[in-house]
């Protein structure tokens, strides 16, 4: 599903991003594991399409996706990648119904009238059936991540790349989100590729990938 | 949920700054319209006014001053013309209709016009269209049928209080004075209210007419009472009228008819349509491209507060672009939004502003109205300058919203989405 062979990225005077070798198979679930600072990050921006490499393979579903145009990453993005990250990054303006809704407007994978079934059926999912028409601001910072949750899984997308996920909660909403994620992930056959820095954390999933040893200094 | 939802949501989530926007916007398009509205509608019923009569004669002088005077009672008149030479002028073949006025005194500021019941039969027809107006038409009573009657203007009796059989006694001159300055009035010739006309939307509706007689008679009285130089030339006043208003066989005939009356009589004539013209080409055009002027300046301070606003709010909003491109949002969708904003603050701001123009456009109308009798419509079809003035502001609107647009153009999404 999501291959990186030396893979190369420059992130500044004498520091480089570089992984020789990463392979994730598809509806696996993975930790991307490492102390702070070591590259998790930059990885999955990389696998994601957020970045570009400088040199190097990264193949996503088959496609190689440095190849791409501009335009091109972002519909590939949008259709199979979805989001999840550590301070939610929910759009104040907009309802939870929108917010999972908006996943699918950028994307050609449903119809529009297909759009608020699947996005209230989600919100149903992760248990927010009465808050679908609450706005982030007047939400707790789990029920807040159960969104986040239900709008990375709204495309139907084939991975969902979640960053230290569980960062911003307190520990009983940080395992109950987890094992929701975990759960629907299983349910969707989505590949989960998850960044931590928490090794109780890493251990919830099948595997693990060592980032610790990603960044590295090279003469300018 | 389209772009245009998802602008609307931004716009709404921040109320007081793009409501702050709208207002900047708004203002200056409600100034641009109500300069142009204004200067419209005042030009129509002045033009209107201008072609109820084809030719005026008068006094030498100022043929502005006589129009104005004569057809707006706006101004000092030029002076008197005799009698004769109104008789004459009546009697040739080209004159449809002529009518004398007399003019010499006021009540609280009102013109008091003598003249000859005949005039308020009078039926003005616009020749590009058949459509026929009675600029003096009565609403209750009669015309003055002796010396001493009046019938009121509608705006005389409604501010008045004036009512049918009601007297009342002018002054002279046509000076408005301050309250409980002394002026000079005839008390001792009252008159009596005998008709009230309908609103017209023209100066008649400040005037108050009566007969001639009334007017001679009036400063007859006052001769007696002056000495003997001065009641000789009272009584030469008596044989001579202020003004002819003059209606043609043909509109066309209103050169030639012009020529005529300046070679013939010790007499002026003015085509009125073309002294209005020229007022509104000298003084009042200045005055409309000052205003413009004004009304410009500030579009363009409204351009820079969009441009502020919208920046401000890219800048504040970075990340919330970032997610959007994580979430598969293209760059031309980002730049369509912004830009979506930038016209719903500008359209918003057009639509109040329009409201505002026409607010204050009846507002000054009101004050038109009560101090010179001129109506101004509001809530009309736009005009061609109108449409211009609102394209040049929406296009302004949609410059500003370039910069921002570009702004969040370059979005870059993963040093955004790793910002706390």
């Amino acid at each position: 599903m999501v291959k990186m062979e030396n893979c190369r990225r420059r992130l500044g005077p004498g520091v480089e991003f570089f992984c020789e070798q990463f392979e994730a198979p598809a509806g696996a679930q993975m930790a991307l594991w490492g102390p702070s600072g070591c590259g998790k990050t930059t990885m999955l921006n990389l696998i994601s399409g957020l970045l570009r490499p400088d040199e190097g393979l990264i193949s996503v579903d088959g496609v190689e996706t440095p190849k791409l145009s501009e335009g091109q990453l972002d519909r590939f993005r949008g259709e199979r990648f979805g989001f999840i990250f550590q301070t939610f990054n929910l759009l104040a303006p907009f309802s939870a119904l929108q917010n999972v809704m908006l996943g699918m407007r950028f994307s050609d994978t449903a119809p529009s009238s297909e759009w608020k079934p699947r996005a209230t059926a989600l919100l149903q999912r992760v248990g927010l059936e009465r808050r679908l028409h609450s706005k982030p601001a007047t939400m707790s910072v789990g029920e807040r991540q159960r969104v986040a949750i239900a709008r990375a899984l709204a495309n139907k997308q084939k991975i969902v790349v979640a960053d230290e996920p569980t960062g911003s909660l307190d520990p009983k909403n940080a395992a109950a989100v987890m094992d929701l994620l975990l759960e629907m992930c299983r349910e969707e056959k989505v590949t989960l590729l998850l960044v931590t820095h928490a090794h109780e954390l890493a251990e919830c999933l099948e595997t693990c990938f060592d980032c610790s040893a990603l960044i590295r200094e090279v003469s300018s | 949920m389209s772009l245009w939802r998802i602008a609307w949501g931004y716009l709404w989530n921040r109320k007081l700054t793009t409501s702050l926007t709208v207002l900047s916007v708004a203002l200056s398009v409600g100034l641009i319209y109500s300069v142009l509205t204004l200067r419209e509608e005042t030009r129509k019923r002045f033009k209107e006014e201008g072609q109820f009569f084809d030719v005026v004669v008068g006094a030498k002088g100022s043929p502005l001053q006589l129009t104005l005077s004569a057809l707006y009672f706006m101004d000092v008149p030029t002076g008197n013309i005799k009698l004769s030479d109104y008789e004459a002028i009546k009697k040739h073949e080209d004159v449809a209709a002529a009518y004398p006025i007399c003019m010499g005194d006021t009540y609280h500021g009102y013109r008091m016009v003598g003249t000859i019941p005949e005039l308020f039969d009078y039926t003005w027809t616009r020749a590009s269209t058949g459509e026929e107006r009675k600029p003096f038409k009565l609403a209750q009573g009669s015309v003055f049928k002796k010396s001493m009657e009046a019938v009121l203007g509608s705006a005389v009796a409604r501010t008045e209080g004036l009512k049918l059989g009601d007297t009342f006694i002018g002054a002279h001159g046509y000076i408005e004075l301050p309250p409980g300055m002394a002026v000079e009035d005839h008390s001792k010739f009252p008159y009596t209210v005998a008709g009230i006309m309908a609103p017209s939307g023209t100066p008649n509706d400040r005037a108050i007419f009566c007969t001639m007689d009334s007017v001679w008679e009036v400063h007859g009285q006052h001769e007696e009472a002056e000495s003997q130089q001065e009641g000789e030339r009272q009584k030469e006043a008596s044989s001579m009228v202020t003004a002819v208003l003059v209606s043609l066989e043909s509109p066309a005939l209103s050169f030639e008819f012009v020529e005529y009356v300046n070679d013939t009589f010790n007499a002026m004539a003015t085509r009125p349509i073309e002294q209005i013209a020229k007022l509104y080409d000298s003084i009042l055009a200045t005055a409309k491209s000052v205003l413009l002027a004004v009304g410009y300046l500030v579009v363009a301070i409204s351009a820079i507060s969009i441009l502020i606003g919208l920046y401000l709010s890219i800048i504040q909003r970075k990340r919330d672009l970032a997610i959007m491109r994580a979430l598969g949002a293209s760059a031309y969708e980002i730049v369509g939004s912004v830009l979506i904003e930038a016209f719903l603050v500008t359209a918003l701001g057009i639509v109040a502003g329009w409201l505002i123009g026409n607010l204050v456009a009846w507002t000054v109308g009101l004050y038109l109205q009560y101090r010179y009798g001129l109506t101004i419509g509001i809530f009309g079809m736009l005009t061609t300058e109108e449409i211009a003035a609102f394209s040049t502001v929406g296009l302004v609107g949609f410059v500003a919203g370039i910069v921002p647009a570009w702004q969040a153009y370059r979005t870059d999404v993963a040093r955004d989405l790793a910002e706390p």
